[in-house]
């Protein structure tokens, strides 16, 4: 008796680690299963758990459905955003940890500082910006210079506002990266007569790589899934997938279709993502070979 | 007396913790009373709504608002009967799909028919929206409501122009990139079928469906933006755009009110639904089929229907409409001339004769899938 006991008795680490996985089932897991599970069901219906059948992924892959248009165009402007950020933070980045000094603390509040306002204030404020005899074009007006520029409702507008917002989320991971790599090793590298090139491409790169890459990941899932940006500063000028989700959700009234979209999202930006990651092999970059 | 280890304490802080929650919540099923749970439009959610109401009642009101009727149906199917009390949705829900689907139920009649003889002429009981198709139950209470087709710069576009043209508006290459439409998908697909010269109330042919489909992809092509009303006064004021489709007296009223009285909404003076052009709502709001149902529900029916509180879901924030209650004088003296003007009084009766009232369109689903697959 006394022995089964010790048979089913959890180790004091798995018992203090019960909470937090009750939550992670309950907050992680049981609405991706719920979601999941409704991209099985009964099409404009609510049978979820209580009927299974393919047809909201027959609909989708039907010929005649233009969907994958959506998919290709947030995939598209993901990815762009993503090879656009990390241009821009690298070197923001590299002044945090190297140029910066005692003002990097000031300059990293600066970025962060965004993030306390709401995403959709700040790009309705962007409109304001841009609008016609909006900030920028009275200004000009005002200046003398000819006005009239028609900058918003434009594809181009939905990308500076998803690099606008999803900077901070490409820079810190960025930043942390370039933090990890030791003075010592570019030092030496100098000392053996590597140049600048050289020590940026054989040092630097490859140890900040772990850091940039989670900065790439991140911007990436976040960007895939992007709405706003497409609807307040494009016009709709394109169509995402997320907004395609979301109206299978209101006025399709068809919550299997919308989940059987979301789940598509779900596996094309986890597959690309695990891809990604075994072609890079992490435990070279991590240098833990 | 017992000594108290420290292992003791920690397991009885443990049960309190745990017990805390499930007395409250035993308490939560008890109290439905003083509890009310209501999904509307916006308005109804508004502090100068509610507040008033709670401290009469010294009631617990969680108001959800939503801005298009499918989502607020979908939660109610999705089996949140048991939580709302009151939905508040546009006229056909209640007696075409509400009531027969069993989501919500109907009103004590005696007690509740007798407002509709104090509304505007147009209310006058046995009001159809308000009653179940075989006319014997009363379903809700109407109250807002307003005539939604489009809205012009009438500086750009004057207002016998676009109320004669009406939808061909839409159809004139001249316009084109000078418009905008606003995301309201439902009354789009509505707007789409008008625009193409077809009634959207009907069952559709197989050639309507692919001229709806020619229609929504030329007026998705020419359109500046999609957004929301904001987005659409913005635009109108900043001269972005002249024009927008799907927009009335409720989308453009902030902007009237705010001193743009030359943005108008228009209601064409022809079109395809039985001669009419434009398409009006009627909000009803109606009591959940709760098993719970809070006995709040219909006081707060009863309560927006007085004079003062009628004003004030008229011009709660957000959006300003009409009200049904404006018929009786002691609630409409409560209007000030810029309010009425807000809300273009001196041409709401003949707007609302010119427009068709709210409805479900038949082959909704193919219709929204096309004009989807259009806006790409």
């Amino acid at each position: 008796m006394s022995t089964d006991k010790r048979r089913f008795r959890l180790s004091a680490g798995s018992a203090s680690a019960v909470p937090v996985g009750v939550l992670l089932v309950l907050g992680f897991l049981a609405p991706l299963i719920t979601v999941a599970a409704y991209a099985f069901a009964t099409p404009k219906s609510f049978d979820v758990f209580r009927s299974f059948t393919f047809a909201n992924f027959a609909s989708i892959f039907d010929p005649s459905n233009t969907v994958w248009q959506s998919f290709a165009w947030s995939l598209f402007f993901a990815a762009l955003t993503v090879i656009l950020l990390a241009v821009i933070a690298y070197p923001i980045a590299y002044g945090l940890n190297k140029v910066f000094g005692k003002w990097s603390g000031l300059v990293s509040v600066l970025f962060v500082f965004p993030l306390f306002v709401s995403e959709n204030v700040r790009l309705y404020g962007w409109v304001l910006f841009f609008i016609k005899n909006g900030v920028l074009d009275g200004a000009m007006k005002w200046l003398g210079l000819p006005g009239g520029l028609d900058l918003l409702y434009t594809p181009a507008m939905i990308l500076f506002g998803m690099v606008y917002v999803y900077l901070p989320f490409m820079l810190f991971p960025m930043t942390l990266g370039l933090a990890m790599v030791p003075k010592d090793l570019a030092d030496a590298a100098r000392d053996l007569g590597a140049g600048r090139m050289m020590i940026w491409r054989e040092i630097e790169l490859p140890l900040a790589m772990p850091g940039i890459l989670i900065g790439m990941l991140l911007t990436f899932v976040l960007a895939a899934g992007a709405l706003t940006e497409s609807k307040i500063l494009g016009g709709q000028s394109i169509i995402t997938i997320a907004q395609d989700i979301e109206v299978a959700f209101t006025y399709a009234q068809n919550w299997p279709l919308g989940s059987a979209l979301a789940l598509i999202l779900v596996v094309i930006v986890s597959g690309l993502s695990l891809l990604i990651l075994s072609k890079l092999d992490l435990d070279r970059i991590l240098g833990r070979r | 007396m017992q000594n108290f280890s420290r292992r003791n304490v920690l397991q009885m802080m443990g049960a309190a913790a745990l017990a805390g929650p499930m007395m409250s919540a035993g308490k939560a099923f008890a109290a439905r009373e003083n509890e009310l749970n209501i999904l509307c439009w916006e308005g109804y959610n508004s502090a100068q709504v509610l507040d008033p109401f709670r401290s009469d009642f010294s009631a617990n009101i969680h108001a959800e608002s939503l801005t298009n009727d499918p989502t607020m149906i979908n939660r109610l199917r999705a089996g949140e009967t048991n939580v709302w009390d009151l939905i508040n949705v546009n006229n056909p829900w209640a007696r075409k799909v509400m009531y027969p689907a069993g989501l919500i139920k109907p009103l004590p009649k005696e007690e509740f028919e007798p407002y509709f003889d104090s509304m505007m002429p147009a209310f006058k009981p046995p009001y159809k929206w308000a009653m179940s198709d075989d006319g014997s139950e009363l379903l809700g209470m109407a109250q807002r409501f307003g005539p939604y087709s489009f809205v012009v710069n009438t500086d750009v576009v004057s207002r016998s122009m676009a109320e004669e043209q009406g939808w061909d508006l839409f159809n004139d290459p001249g316009l084109e990139g000078r418009y905008g439409i606003l995301e309201s998908d439902d009354w789009n697909v509505f707007n789409i079928f008008l625009i193409a010269g077809i009634n959207p109330f009907i069952e559709h042919s197989d050639d309507d469906m692919k001229k709806f489909e020619e229609t929504a992809v030329r007026v998705f092509k020419g359109a500046k933006l999609v957004g929301d009303i904001a987005a659409m006064n913005q635009a109108l004021i900043s001269g972005e755009i002249d024009l927008h489709m799907t927009g009335g007296t409720y989308s453009v009223s902030p902007a009237r009110a705010d001193g743009f009285t030359n943005l108008r909404a228009v209601t064409p003076l022809k079109g395809p639904i039985d001669g009419k052009g434009g398409v009006a709502w009627i909000e009803i709001t109606s009591t959940v089929n709760n098993p719970q149902l809070s006995p709040l529900a219909t006081e707060f029916l009863k309560y927006v229907q007085d004079p003062e509180v009628a004003h004030t879901v008229a011009f709660a924030e957000g959006t300003f409409n009409p009200v049904s209650q404006m018929g009786n004088k002691a609630c409409f003296d409560l209007f000030t001339k810029d309010e009425l003007d807000a809300i273009q009084w001196d041409s709401l009766e003949e707007e609302m004769d010119r427009s068709a009232e709210y409805d479900i369109v038949p082959d909704y689903d193919k219709a929204l899938e096309i004009m989807t697959a259009a806006k790409r």
